[in-house]
Parts: C-alpha cells; structure tokens; sequence
C-alpha cells in the first residue's frame, strides 16, 4: 500500500453561489465540506448518498470539471487547479454520465468512438486499433455502422463507455450511469464496470443512490450534507442497516431478511450480499 | 368481479413516423383490458413498451387507431367524446408533476381545478383542504405557503392534492415516484395508500419497476412492444421471473431469492412475495442449514 494514490484529495471545501428564491439575495451553498480521500490505482469505490449529499460534485472534482474553492486534488501527482494539467488529467481519468446522449456526437458508433482520438491528432492505423479494442470491450462491434439513435439505453451508456475507454484512461468516473435504464441492462452496465476493473486494471469510481450496486465494490464512501459519513468493505457497510437508513437509503430486501434471521440467531455470513450470495448462505 | 372502470377492446394506436404516412409504427397492438372499480392496477413495461401511450388513451389525450376505449361509461374513441367531462373525472399525474406548479400558494395551485370545474367558493374550500389534509400537507401549515419553497416530495403531494381535489373517479399516475430519495418515495406511497383505503378511487400505477408497485397494486399488467403479454395479481406474476427477463423486466430482488431457494429445493409456497411473509417461513428452524454445515 506504499504506492501514491491515483487521486488524492486533501481536504477539500466546495462553495457555490447560489440566489435565495424568497428574498432574492446571493448566498454560498457549501457543497462539500473538509473532504479528504484517497483512491488507488485499481480500485472499484462505489459513491453513496441520497439527492444533494455532494456525491456528483465530489465526482466532479475528482478530473478537474470542478476544482475546490480550497485544498487541493493531486491526480497522479498533478494538482487539479492548475490549468495546464487539466488536459492531462482528464485524458487520465474519464468521466460517463446519466444521459450518455450528452456526450454522443457523431452519426455513426464507429466514428463517435473515434472522435477524441481523431482531434488529438494520432495516426490512423492507432485510432482504428484503438476503437476496435474499445467496441470489442464494451461488447458493441456489432453494432459499429449504426447511426447512435438506433441503439437502446444501454447500449448507448456501452457506446459512451467505450468513447472513453479508447483515449485508455486509468481510472472512469461513472455518475449515476445505470439512472436511466431498465434494470436489465442496468445490470448488464454494472457488470461491464466490474469487468474493466478486473480484466484491465482500470480504477473504477461508481456514483449511485441505490446500495445494491455497491454491493460488489471493494469500498464503499457514503455522503450526506457535503462530508463524508461513512467508509468500509460492503459487508461492514450492510452490517449497520439503522444508520443506512437514516441516511436515506433503501435498504435492499433480500438483506433486511437476511439482517432479520441473523437476529433470531441464525448464523449468516454477513458477506452474503447479493441475491445468488445469498441464496447459497441459506441453502449451501 | 367488480364493475369494469376501464375497458379496452382491440385497442391499437398507429403513429406515422413520415409525412407520407408511409412509415408506421404500432405503439400499441389489439390491447383487450378490463380495470375493475375501486382496484389498484400496475402498468409495467421497459422504455417504449406503450405504457404511457396506453394510459394517455384513459383520458383522451390520445384516441385509438381502431378498437374502442370506454372509460366511466365514456366512448373515448366516439368522435362526440365528451372530454371536458372526461377529463374531470380522470386525475392524471405525470412524470416529474413539480413541474406543473405555477401558483403563488400551494392554496391557490390546489384550488386551480375545482375553479375550473365552476363549483361554489365554498365547496371549493373544502375541496382544497380536504386534499392537502389527505397528502399529509395540514392546510394550516401549508396552504398560504409559495409551492416552490417546499421540498421535492412535497411538491408532489401538492401536484397530487391538485388532482385529488376535482374528486376524480379514477387516479392515474406515471412513474409518480422517479428521481425521489428512498424516505421520500416510502412516504409518498404512504400517503397513495391512504387515498386509496378512504375514497373509492381507482388507481392506475405506471412504471418499469416491479418493487414499486409490489405493496400497492393487487393486479399487474404488463406490456411488451405495444402488446399486454402478461396479466395477474403480483403473486403469480413475481415467481415468473425467468419469462419477465425475456422483456427486460426483473421481478423484485427477493422474489429473485425465494425464486432461487425454491430451485435449490426449499418448500418455500409460490405465492409468498412479502418480506414479512418470507421472514416468518425462514426463520422456522428446519428450513435453514443447521450451523454444523456452516464452514464459516
């Protein structure tokens, strides 16, 4: 553990003016407040909070789309708020979104893929490796002559992923990725994340409200009102169900059952936390 | 059975998708549906199944291609539809409802529609206050409040408290929950559930996700490409969890488990979906491995 973080975030403060809706009158809104973490290189981190906790911003932060108002973010030992890193930075550490319309652009997958290659200027034998690669690891060379807008949700957010992952970034920020999808491919999104993390190294940082997604992170951070709250492995996170909950979570059911039948003194192993995990605990 | 509110008969509605009219596409195909009175019903489906295209026919904001809707004895597909009248009696609720306030008190935002419906002042106010009390917004804290300085679960139980008060005879609401915390959405189910004991509404839940509705609804539809493919009571519907992956569909995470304990050979009755249920069956002794197995 010697290694220096990937991202390392020291004690960070986030201010934003924002206009009181009654009396008109500007006002700072503290967005996050006094954050300090560090992310290593190959890491899966899942960030948790409700609505407004600061999880989004905290992403943000995390590749230079937002700098903090004070304390500094190193990304590989380069300070965020230094204008001539940010490019750096950036190519460094990806970013995907809810909507992966906002950051389709071309007409055609293959070409979307391609297109940061393209404005970067590299050799075209380079760029046609390089998206092929990408397509073949987000599962969508099928689909490489269609237009984006004939694609499904999911294979839109794979099509997104895959503009990213062509420019080979250490580390992918995912906000919120799975928010509009049907949880097929909801899941099918998750398990590509999960995937990248273990067969190509790349550091994953997930932002979700649900708890299920985190279920197989390697550690979990939860938010609430700017600061971080909480930290731990899933099982020590699910192990706490009351403060999940006054946290503003739902708790998954199948571990509410499970939480309930430990209760009456039946032994189940507290890292049994998905469903498949689950259903072997209570029948091996 | 009850008394059908709702009835659809070979319901399909064509959208042209040139000006030609050359290019179609089948948003809805043959839809035969019958929604019985004073029951909750979940219309499910993935993005694009025709869900909401389906309940935009229950109030005439959409009329059929072919076949015929009846809604409260309404032939909505009749061209002398009477859809002012119509339209009273359908409470609808979209997506995201916050949206759609406007007024300078939450009073005057819930007052909006029984204006409209040309009642007396004083059945007005009662109106008014007898919703917000029912959404749990106590009129004396809440009405001379400005809506948008509520938060988002209240605002849209003040958008609710708006379709209550023109006492529809049936409710029908679009993913009423999307983008609300766990707390809140909890809450709002609350207080649906309510309504749903104390007036003799009909309510017609939308969405794609299959625990939301779980508690609430006491049958399900499900749509699949413009076609209902499924019908029945949450019960039969959640222990089909392999047939409802084929749309892209999940059945709720525990029903998933009981599903896969039931695989491996638990005794585990099909129709137990309910936490509590499921709880008191498995924390019977002999059916959990005894802790010796246990490898630890």
């Amino acid at each position: 553990m010697n290694h220096p973080p990937l991202i390392d975030i020291q004690h960070i403060n986030y201010i934003y003016p924002a206009r009181n809706t009654r009396t008109g009158e500007m006002q700072s809104i503290t967005a996050l407040q006094d954050v300090s973490l560090q992310v290593q290189q190959g890491e899966y981190l899942v960030l948790l909070g409700h609505n407004g906790s600061g999880k989004s911003t905290l992403a943000r932060n995390c590749n230079a789309l937002l700098t903090p108002t004070s304390g500094r973010v190193l990304v590989a030992g380069l300070d965020t708020s230094e204008k001539a890193n940010q490019r750096t930075i950036r190519d460094m550490v990806g970013m995907i979104f809810q909507n992966p319309d906002n950051q389709i652009i071309a007409t055609v997958v293959e070409d979307d893929i391609a297109w940061a290659l393209t404005v970067r200027g590299m050799p075209v034998s380079l760029i046609n490796e390089r998206v092929s690669s990408a397509m073949e690891a987000v599962g969508i060379v099928h689909l490489r002559g269609l237009p984006p807008h004939r694609l499904s949700g999911g294979q839109r957010q794979r099509l997104a992923i895959a503009g990213v992952l062509a420019l080979r970034p250490q580390c992918i920020i995912a906000d919120e990725p799975t928010a509009q999808l049907d949880p097929l491919s909801r899941a099918g999104v998750v398990s590509l994340l999960h995937q990248l993390n273990q067969q190509h190294g790349i550091t994953i940082i997930q932002v979700t409200h649900l708890l299920e997604e985190a279920a197989l992170a390697q550690r979990i951070i939860i938010m609430e009102q700017g600061k971080l709250v909480m930290e731990g492995t899933p099982s020590s996170i699910f192990a706490n169900l009351e403060q999940l909950r006054q946290l503003k979570l739902a708790i998954p059911e199948p571990i509410e059952l499970v939480a309930r039948l430990r209760n009456v003194g039946i032994p189940l192993s507290p890292e049994a936390l998905t469903v498949e995990a689950i259903a072997q605990e209570i029948m091996p | 059975m009850k008394d059908s509110i709702i009835i659809t008969k070979n319901l399909s509605h064509i959208y042209q998708t040139n000006q030609s009219g050359s290019l179609q596409k089948a948003a809805l195909l043959d839809i035969n549906l019958e929604i019985a009175q004073g029951s909750c019903v979940g219309i499910i489906g993935i993005t694009g199944s025709g869900k909401s295209t389906l309940v935009q026919h229950f109030n005439g904001l959409l009329r059929p291609t072919s076949g015929t809707v009846i809604v409260n004895d309404i032939d909505v597909s009749a061209k002398n539809a009477d859809l002012a009248l119509l339209r009273q009696r359908v409470g609808m609720l979209f997506q995201f409802p916050e949206a759609q306030l406007f007024e300078r008190t939450v009073y005057a935002d819930v007052a909006f529609g029984p204006r409209r419906m040309k009642l007396s002042r004083h059945e007005i106010r009662t109106r008014v206050l007898n919703a917000l009390d029912m959404v749990g917004l106590p009129h004396r804290e809440f009405a001379q409040r400005p809506p948008f300085e509520l938060s988002g679960g209240q605002m849209r139980r003040v958008a609710l408290a708006g379709v209550l008060a023109m006492s529809p005879a049936f409710l029908v609401l679009d993913e009423p929950t999307v983008g609300l915390d766990a707390d809140v959405r909890a809450e709002f189910y609350s207080y649906l559930q309510r309504i749903k004991q104390e007036k003799e509404v009909t309510i017609v839940l939308v969405s794609h996700d299959m625990a939301e509705v779980a508690t609430l609804a006491d049958w399900l539809f499900v749509l699949h490409d413009g076609r209902l493919v499924m019908q029945g009571t949450p019960r039969s519907i959640y222990t089909q969890g392999d047939t409802l992956r084929k749309w892209g569909l999940a059945a709720p995470p525990l029903s998933e488990l009981l599903t896969l304990l039931r695989k491996k050979g638990l005794a585990i009755p099909e129709d137990v979906f309910m936490l509590e249920e499921a709880f008191t069956l498995l924390q019977r002794r002999p059916f959990i491995s005894s802790p010796t197995n246990n490898s630890g």
